[in-house]
């Protein structure tokens, strides 16, 4: 018996010898998934936190504080257009003068990753996949009354994600994503009481040394459940009676108050 | 405890949207007024998105004109013919109202609009019961007497219009035109401003048609009713903006206040009562005109393109 034991391991041992040996290591990859794959919007709903978390297949990284890899986790909402407004002072009020509308953005993004991702990820690649407030595409849909320059357009996004950013709704972590072992990585990404309820999409990438090596892809469902999508579905495919009820509701409540309150005139 | 709002998606706290609720019903149990000049607004301010503050306050004021207008039909102090003459141009008024806010959305016109009407709207409404209050303060001061704003033999250009018809109720024999003009008028700046319009409409009862004080308030609030029942399906078939939780958090608050409130004014003088108003409406409008002339905090904003407000 034991000798068939020690003949096994010595035989995974040279196997093991020989693919280390062999020309070129094996490539890396990333896969990853979210903690929960649907997250309930019921009436006690206040926010929760989701936890994505994967790990990088064929890892060379001695250590989880060797910092061989990289790793950047985006969760975004659906796209969704949205305008901008800038306030001037007019004859002593201040209006609304100019405003910029953007076609599409992510009605929620968060990013997180192992350290500040314009430490170690080119432009280029930032840009092309979208990570990063800064590398987000912000296409004006149509210039306000005013018209705007290169600097006003600029001043404008940089307004949409300071604002975005105060509603909790754009979310940044620079070390948010934070190994534990060899290749095991995990981040947890804050949903905000007022997320847009809709699908979201986590992405995950993997950087070595300043190149992609990977990246995956997963979705969280974001659902009413219960008597709030109830109400939420009447208050959309039947507005009507919607409306006709909350007159009832209103009506019924203030006379019900008018009569069970009443003193002698 | 917090409950999470299904339209205006966002978590609140019930027992402050309760304390709102139950605060404004109290000053309109008090006043004879809607309250949704000042609900409107303080949703908003609690960070409720301002389309759906526009037309769930709706709500609040439906349920709080109800209670009152049922209270003073009771008490036969509501002229029904009047209400109807004025709710026939009211309901003229709000479509106009509605396609002027679509018109000035587009435009993009309507937030500056809707400051510039509040401000302008109650600094004089606001004024004028003031000084109306202080004045007869001072008259039933003076002889010890209730203060009568009604002189007989009084004659306007109002007198001049056509198709008079008779109001019993008010002891009235005016042209239908003015209240048409009036209910119209008031519907309309109803729709641009979210509100119920008692606030501009009892004056304009009082000033401009000359009706006696006692039905002034009732046949406001029995107004109101149709109009805002209006609006709320208006809205809610329009923009969707409706939240029928959060009006049932308002209600509950707003009818537990305004019995209150109606108690309240039953131990008050009515000029007391009336230079209260004036301070309130005041207050809110000096608040609007600051926020117009300092500089903000932040010159942005994000608007949504979507929803009325």
């Amino acid at each position: 018996m034991r000798r068939i034991v020690c003949a096994v391991l010595f035989m995974m041992l040279v196997l093991s010898l020989m693919s280390a040996a062999s020309a070129e290591p094996a490539k890396e990859s990333v896969e990853a998934d979210a903690s929960t794959r649907q997250v309930a919007i019921t009436s006690s709903f206040t926010g929760t936190e989701i936890l994505v978390f994967g790990t990088v297949e064929n890892s060379v990284q001695p250590s989880a504080e060797a910092g061989t890899y990289d790793v950047v986790v985006v969760v975004e909402g659906a796209p969704a257009p949205v305008v901008v407004r800038r306030k001037s002072e007019v004859g002593g009020l201040w209006i609304n003068t100019s405003s910029m509308h953007f076609a599409s953005l992510p009605s929620y993004y968060a990013v997180a990753s192992t350290r500040p991702v314009d430490e170690f990820a080119d432009q280029a690649v930032l840009d092309a996949n979208e990570i990063g407030f800064e590398h987000l595409r912000m296409l004006p849909a149509r210039l306000g009354r005013s018209g705007a320059s290169p600097a006003e357009l600029a001043d404008f996004e940089k307004a949409l994600i300071r604002l975005k950013e105060r509603e909790r709704l754009y979310v940044r972590s620079n070390f948010g994503v934070t190994f534990i072992g060899r290749s095991l990585f995990r981040a947890t990404i804050a949903l905000p009481p007022n997320v847009p309820v809709g699908p979201l999409v986590a992405r995950v990438y993997l950087f070595k040394e300043g190149r992609l090596l990977g990246q995956y892809k997963s979705r969280v469902m974001l659902e009413r459940e219960g008597i709030e999508r109830y109400i939420h579905d009447s208050a959309i495919t039947r507005p009507l009676l919607y409306g006709i009820v909350t007159v009832i509701m209103a009506a019924a409540a203030g006379l019900a108050a008018a009569v069970a309150l009443r003193r002698p005139a | 405890m917090t409950l999470y709002l299904p339209i205006a998606e966002m978590s609140v706290s019930v027992l402050i949207y309760l304390a709102l609720g139950a605060a404004v019903g109290f000053l309109s149990g008090l006043f004879g007024i809607g309250g949704g000049f000042l609900l409107t607004p303080l949703l908003t301010f609690l960070g409720v998105p301002p389309a759906v503050a526009v037309a769930t306050s709706s709500a609040h004021v439906l349920a709080s004109s109800v209670s009152g207008a049922v209270t003073h039909y009771q008490r036969n102090n509501v002229d029904v013919k009047m209400g109807f003459v004025m709710l026939a141009g009211g309901l003229v008024g709000t479509f106009i109202g509605v396609e002027a806010v679509h018109l000035l959305r587009k435009a993009g016109l309507f937030e500056l609009t809707v400051s510039l009407s509040y401000v302008t709207f109650l600094g004089v409404v606001g004024t004028l019961i003031l000084i109306e209050g202080v004045n007869a303060w001072r008259h039933a001061h003076k002889t010890g007497a209730a203060h009568s704003l009604r002189k007989s033999g009084q004659h306007s250009w109002i007198d001049g219009l056509p198709l008079k018809i008779r109001f019993h109720r008010s002891k009235l024999y005016i042209s239908t035109v003015p209240p048409v003009i009036i209910g119209m008028f008031v519907s309309f700046m109803s729709a641009i401003m979210g509100i119920g319009g008692g606030f501009i409409l009892i004056p304009a009862m009082i000033y401009l048609l000359r009706m006696p004080t006692g039905v002034v308030v009732g046949t406001s609030l029995f107004q109101i009713v149709f109009v805002a029942a209006f609006a709320i399906i208006l809205h809610a078939v329009q923009n969707q903006t409706v939240d029928i939780v959060l009006a049932a958090i308002l209600i509950t608050g707003g009818v537990v206040g305004a019995q209150f409130g109606t108690a309240a004014s039953e131990r008050l003088r009515n000029e007391h009562l009336r230079i209260l108003l004036g301070v309130v409406v005041l207050i809110v409008a000096t608040r609007m005109a600051v926020d117009l002339v300092t500089t903000p905090g932040d010159l942005y904003s994000i608007g949504s393109l979507t929803g009325v407000s």
